[in-house]
């Protein structure tokens, strides 16, 4: 009589711990969410793990901004602009070195110098206008990432040249973020910077996360693409443009014409491991257009591509095969694959 | 012997029921349409169950920088005007199911649908 209570107890603490599992769901770590605005953007965080790491993803955020905006005259990169250039540290420095990596990569097709054309067209205020051929020329002279000097860690700029990291900005971002998850032992989390969006882990049940790609002609999904461990980027002229006697001029301005780009392209999505890869990546292929996308994915490591052209056409590198779905009207939509080969 | 087997049944009993009881916990709790929440600057300002709505709902929503109309049906909610310089809230159109929330930046306003049955876990574009 005596014995069985005594016995029974570890196995019914055994039980009901399992009851608890069962009822806390498929992780034992809780989600933890923030939204915040920031970066011009809204932003949203999720991570299934202590609180504490959503709170210290919204710090860096905040420090971020503080170190990158173009705006905010306090910040590092407006700092620069200001004075021609000066000393860098830590995370602009290596921003920064990252940033005019992937401009040569691209051969300027991403240019972190293109403020001033930028400016000019509105897109900073929302004073919208068309510039004259000679105001862009004139422009023109004043950018080119390689004129910009990063040597050990002092920055020069010529004349009228300024900094923008708006391109690179938020995928660095959610690189800073996911690195802060995995070394606190996330093992799932979702981060949203305003669209570019980068997963930590797998889902808390252990399945991929489905990303879904907005179509550029539409308010709906044009596919989805399931990732772990990965970043995903969506750049379109569709996202912000003015119109003016009948033509449409997109916020993605090509630095070689110092126009918005007209590469035929409506929207690009980049994902890979590296966030600021993706997005920097993202807008460069915008500009490049299909051909050039093509080159870009053939020559370089990294990163997968889904590309929606003007004429609704849609493709996908090869890596996608099998990842990418489509949704919606797209999935009567052949989808043409993009080989090395 | 008899002891063992009666608690090894009691502990598969336990977990059926754990089992059993975890699916009706995670079970999607309302039907198609879900709630929408507003939220202004990260507060909670109105809760409309979609799924409850059979005609028009139309309301207004009051911040620092301006103000929204908001139009809810049943099962889908958009901002129908709003005095923000941009109007991304209004051209973003009807959200029905998806997990990617309308925003007004200018105004802070936040439109998320919660229990909406979206296919995606989130969104880009």
């Amino acid at each position: 009589m005596r014995r069985g209570p005594r016995r029974a107890f570890p196995a019914l603490s055994l039980a009901l711990s399992l009851l608890l599992t069962a009822l806390s769901g498929c992780s034992a770590a809780p989600a933890q969410t923030a939204t915040i605005f920031a970066m011009d953007t809204v932003m949203e965080l999720t991570a299934y793990g202590e609180r504490r790491c959503v709170d210290e993803a919204v710090s860096a955020v905040y420090e971020a901004e503080d170190r990158f905006s173009v705006t905010d005259p306090d910040s590092d990169v407006a700092r620069l602009n200001a004075s021609g250039g000066g000393a860098v540290s830590g995370d602009t420095q290596a921003l920064l070195e990252r940033a005019l990596e992937l401009c040569a990569l691209t051969d300027g097709a991403l240019d972190i110098t293109v403020y001033p054309l930028v400016r000019a067209w509105g897109f900073t205020t929302g004073q919208y206008r068309v510039p004259g051929g000679g105001e862009l020329a004139g422009l023109l002279e004043k950018t080119g990432y390689d004129r910009v000097r990063l040597e050990d860690g002092t920055v020069s700029l010529p004349e009228g040249s300024l900094l923008d990291l708006g391109a690179v900005a938020k995928g660095w971002t959610a690189d800073c973020i996911a690195g802060i998850w995995r070394e606190a032992g996330v093992k799932s989390g979702l981060i949203n910077l305003g669209g570019n969006v980068m997963t930590v882990g797998a889902k808390p049940d252990g399945s991929d996360w489905t990303v879904g790609i907005r179509d550029p002609f539409s308010q709906e999904l044009m596919g989805a693409v399931r990732v772990r461990d990965a970043a995903v980027v969506t750049s379109g002229g569709y996202q912000r443009y003015f119109e003016e006697d009948g033509v449409r001029y997109c916020h993605i301005i090509d630095p070689k014409t110092g126009r918005p780009a007209d590469s035929g392209l409506a929207s690009v999505t980049v994902t890979g491991a590296e966030g600021v890869l993706c997005d920097g990546l993202s807008t460069a292929v915008y500009v490049l257009g299909l051909e050039g996308a093509k080159a870009l994915w053939r020559e370089n490591g990294g990163f997968e591509l889904v590309l929606v052209t003007e004429e609704r056409k849609v493709y996908i590198t090869e890596g996608l095969e099998g990842v990418f779905t489509p949704e919606g009207s797209y999935q009567s939509t052949e989808i043409k694959v993009i080989r090395r080969g | 012997m008899a002891k063992t087997r009666t608690w090894v049944i009691l502990i598969v009993v336990i977990l059926l029921l754990s089992g059993a009881a975890s699916v009706f916990l995670y079970a999607p709790r309302s039907p198609a349409g879900g709630v929408a929440r507003i939220y202004v600057d990260g507060e909670l300002v109105r809760s409309v169950d979609l799924s409850a709505l059979s005609g028009e709902e139309r309301f207004t929503v009051e911040t620092e920088g301006g103000v929204n109309v908001i139009l809810a049906e049943a099962g889908r909610i958009r901002v129908e005007s709003a005095d923000c310089p941009d109007q991304v809230c209004v051209r973003r159109g009807w959200l029905s199911s998806s997990p990617a929330p309308i925003v007004c930046l200018p105004h802070r306003l936040v439109i998320r649908l919660d229990g909406g049955g979206a296919a995606v876990d989130t969104e880009v574009g």
